[in-house]
């Protein structure tokens, strides 16, 4: 028995509705969202979407935002949701700074990028519009607009991005590092992904039919939902019931095909089977499976195989709610979560509009509404590249509170760490004899690829693809386990050499004829998917992008999840590349690369276990914080106390000295450390930090070029280093390290 | 046909990014899926991309490209058949 997970409140926008009464209306009356374009500017007018039903000027004046303000579409329809969710759990500003906020995104900034792009690159007009293009300003943008949680991170699994979030903040709950936090997701229709769906082949022209005979494709949908989950005793304190309860979840990985399920639907199988057993709760108490039914050919044959598999000849009644808002990609996990509890709720079955002849081989969905009491739901979210998920979410009613057991948390040990940066891959020899740089931004060092990847498979590999293999593997080797639990990682920007080439095809050659590799291999998630499926590895498997605490927010999900015992090892990984243009549009928004600053790329792989083996040390503490007030950084930093702290100064830095001056006053007795004058800035350079210290306690010896004062260099051999990491003016993440 | 066989071979070597494979690499009559080449469903929509773009034939559905990505020269008659440039 574990900790209950509670669902005190909840908000959803998506095309059926602004809010839940008009959504909860809209599925009691089969009334579909979905219908002609109508605000993206495209010429794929030959597609139905399931737009909100607003434009972003109708969204600001709805959330009072002046005009002038920078917004992305997804924001806005974040704050929408988020902005009823909170009021739904009684939730004020003032408690904002104790409660998390993880959100799921892929497209992030997309649709002011794809409108400025070609400004991006010629001209200076809209360039404030370049520090939201990524997924973690998107989420910091949402929730700054109601106050200053404690911490946020971004999800980004594709389509399964928001069920994640749901997950990451169900085990930080049960793991105390939390009372409540906010768990969702927002995503906006772009051109740039309807144009790759399109290049994919997987739109229908007509309205989706999921689990008909002549379904023909998936039709786009956006919008944002957000749930508020709470530990039972935060509830009780605050005088709040519970609207549901998150009484499972599952994640698995298809590895299979980066855009295709797998014909037996392995990865949702599991998703769905693990659910099931962490809530205790048997197949035939499940009345009711909200499918992921996109309508598309093969996932609705993947998920009718997974399902039948799973309960046999007793498939509960299931339906796809996306004939009524589209698929709404990185928010679907969160918005069918919204509408299960609404069926919860009012006691009914949505319908899956639509249908009406069976297919071969697959289930037979509910196609009418149905009155129906319901305790225990499933709800399915999967994601490009096999990232698949399912919650179970049950009638709050049918909670009865259990003593619960302590939680005996595992130790966490770093087994090996391998980079490929700018300086020498795949080996320490940085800590000897480092490469020098004068110029501003370095491309890594790349070693041959071929040991890693045959040529066929690095056919539509991009670098930071082979990088994040070629750690991967390396890493894993250096080891010595057999296999790992789970693959977990982080990355500011993803696969952006791919990302341009579309965004530049896109902005210049128009909507006709892109190429499917590029959209396909330009997701985050691609680079955990892909790993997942050169090492067929169906663990858990999930992507974070937000800014520079990418890393960092990979290595939290491991450890509490290894602390939790869910699992044993894992793969974390930190990966960002960098090209020329991109770098000078980040530059030119202010990002990367200001004065002096050295940019580089990194690819960092680390594996976690709970078995001590041989390992470079241990991971004792972890923290991750939000714009936190003087005072809380000082009570935090009092658990980190260390010899010596890594810094993330750059070494000539204008922001060093301000730096420099936290750290004194923060750890006053300890000696400081630098690392990013040899490996330079990236997204996810705080990956490379770990990297380092673990390889400084392993050798016993700092060398000489990491001090940041070279009076201390015949300092004590270290014991714990501190990886200090305060990082977008916004974000910190404190990791601390034992010998 | 020799010149579009060999041509066609080029066209599919940039498209799908083979590195490091020449023209005579690929058999005019081996299956370029499966067991032959080994492509997959996104190299067919690379495929349909590129007869686009170079020959100006449309495929609507993407499950026409099975009969037609059989072999090279399969995929060459096609080609001479319904190219539209």
């Amino acid at each position: 028995m574990t900790n209950p997970i509670l669902i005190t409140g909840f908000g959803v926008v998506s095309a059926i509705g602004r809010n839940k009464a008009e959504t909860l209306d809209a599925l009691l009356n089969n009334r579909s969202g979905v219908g002609p374009l109508v605000y993206l500017k495209t010429e794929h007018k030959e597609f139905p979407v399931g737009e909100v039903k607003m434009s972003d000027e109708e969204m600001r004046k709805y959330l009072n935002i002046n005009d002038k303000a920078i917004t992305t579409r997804t924001a806005l329809m974040g704050m929408m949701a988020l902005d009823e969710a909170l009021k739904d759990a009684r939730l004020t500003p003032d408690m904002l700074p104790e409660v998390g906020f993880i959100s799921g995104t892929t497209v992030g900034g997309m649709d002011m990028s794809e409108q400025y792009y070609l400004d991006y690159i010629s001209n200076d007009s809209h360039k404030e519009y370049i520090k939201v293009h990524d997924c973690g300003s998107c989420s910091e943008m949402t929730a700054e607009h109601f106050g200053k949680f404690a911490f946020i991170t971004t999800l980004s699994t594709a389509c399964s991005s928001a069920a994640n979030a749901i997950i990451l903040g169900a085990n930080m709950l049960r793991r105390g590092e939390a009372d409540i936090v906010v768990v969702g997701g927002s995503e906006c229709i772009t051109k740039f992904h309807l144009n790759g769906f399109n290049s994919l082949m997987i739109l229908d022209t007509k309205p989706c039919r999921p689990f008909d005979a002549t379904r023909a494709g998936l039709n786009l949908g956006e919008g944002a939902a957000y749930l508020v989950l709470e530990t039972e005793e935060s509830a009780k304190r605050r005088g709040v019931k519970a609207q549901a309860i998150l009484s499972g979840y599952g994640n698995a990985c298809d590895a299979f095909h980066q855009t295709a399920s797998s014909p037996d639907g392995e990865g949702a199988h599991r998703a769905m089977k693990e659910a099931l057993e962490l809530a205790d709760i048997q197949l035939s108490e499940i009345d009711y499976i909200n499918a992921h039914g996109t309508g598309t050919p093969n996932n609705d044959l993947s998920e009718s195989h997974a399902v039948m598999r799973l309960f046999g000849d007793n498939v509960p009644p299931m339906s796809s709610t996306k004939p009524f808002t589209g698929h709404t990609t990185s928010a679907s996990g969160s918005i069918e979560a919204a509408f299960c509890i609404l069926a919860l709720q009012h006691g009914f079955v949505p319908a899956n509009l639509n249908w009406s002849q069976p297919m071969d081989d697959g289930i037979v969905p509910v196609h009418q509404s149905v009155n129906k009491e319901l305790k225990h739901v499933l709800c399915n979210a999967f994601g490009f590249g096999g990232n698949d998920s399912s919650l179970l979410i049950s009638k709050a009613s049918e909670h009865v509170p259990e003593p619960v057991e302590g939680v005996r948390l595992a130790t966490v040990y770093v087994l090996s760490a391998k980079q490929i940066s700018v300086q020498q891959p795949l080996c320490e020899d940085w800590m000897t004899q480092p490469v020098e740089y004068q110029a501003h931004f370095n491309r890594s060092i790349d070693p041959s690829f071929k040991e890693y990847v045959s040529p066929i498979e690095a056919r539509r590999m991009g670098k930071i693809l082979k990088r994040a293999i070629a750690t991967s593997k390396e890493a894993i080797k250096a080891s010595g386990l057999d296999s790992i639990d789970a693959i977990i990682t982080g990355t500011g920007y993803g696969c952006i050499e791919n990302t341009e080439i579309f965004l530049d095809a896109l902005s210049k050659e128009g909507e006709q004829m892109l190429s499917p590799t590029y959209f396909m291999q330009s997701t985050h998630n691609t680079i955990s998917s892909l790993v997942a499926i050169q090492l067929k590895n169906h663990g858990y498997n999930v992507t974070y992008a937000h800014k520079g605490i990418s890393f960092d927010s990979a290595l939290q999900d491991a450890w509490l999840q290894m602390q939790l015992g869910k699992i044993h090892s894992a793969l974390v990984g930190g990966h960002d590349e960098m090209t020329e243009t991109f770098y000078n549009i980040l530059k030119k928004g202010g990002v990367m690369g200001q004065d002096e600053e050295m940019c580089g790329e990194a690819a960092v792989s680390v594996i976690l276990g709970t078995e001590k083996r041989d390992s470079l040390c241990k991971l004792v503490n972890f923290k991750m914080l939000h714009k936190p007030s003087a005072e809380t950084l000082k009570a935090i930093a009092k658990d980190f106390q260390a010899d010596y702290v890594l810094t993330g100064i750059s070494g000539n830095h204008k922001s060093d000295e301000a730096y420099l001056k936290e750290c004194k006053e923060l750890f006053g007795n300890s000696i400081l450390l630098k690392y990013k004058h040899l490996f330079g800035e990236s997204f996810t350079s705080s990956g490379i930090g770990l990297y380092v210290a673990a390889q400084c306690l392993r050798a016993g010896n700092i060398p000489a070029h990491l001090f940041v004062n070279k009076d201390e260099i015949k300092g004590k051999k270290p014991s714990n280093i501190l990886i200090f990491n305060h990082t977008d003016g916004n974000n910190y993440s404190l990791t601390l390290l034992e010998a | 046909m020799d010149e579009l066989i060999y041509k066609l071979k080029q066209q599919i070597i940039e498209a799908l990014n083979l590195e490091d494979m020449k023209p005579e690499d690929i058999d005019d009559n081996a299956s370029l899926f499966g067991e032959g080449l080994g492509l997959d469903s996104i190299d067919a929509l690379e495929l349909i991309v590129m007869m686009e773009k170079n020959y100006g034939i449309k495929l609507q559905d993407p499950a026409q490209g099975k009969e037609i990505f059989k072999s090279v020269a399969v995929m060459a008659d096609f080609i001479a058949k319904n190219r539209t440039k």
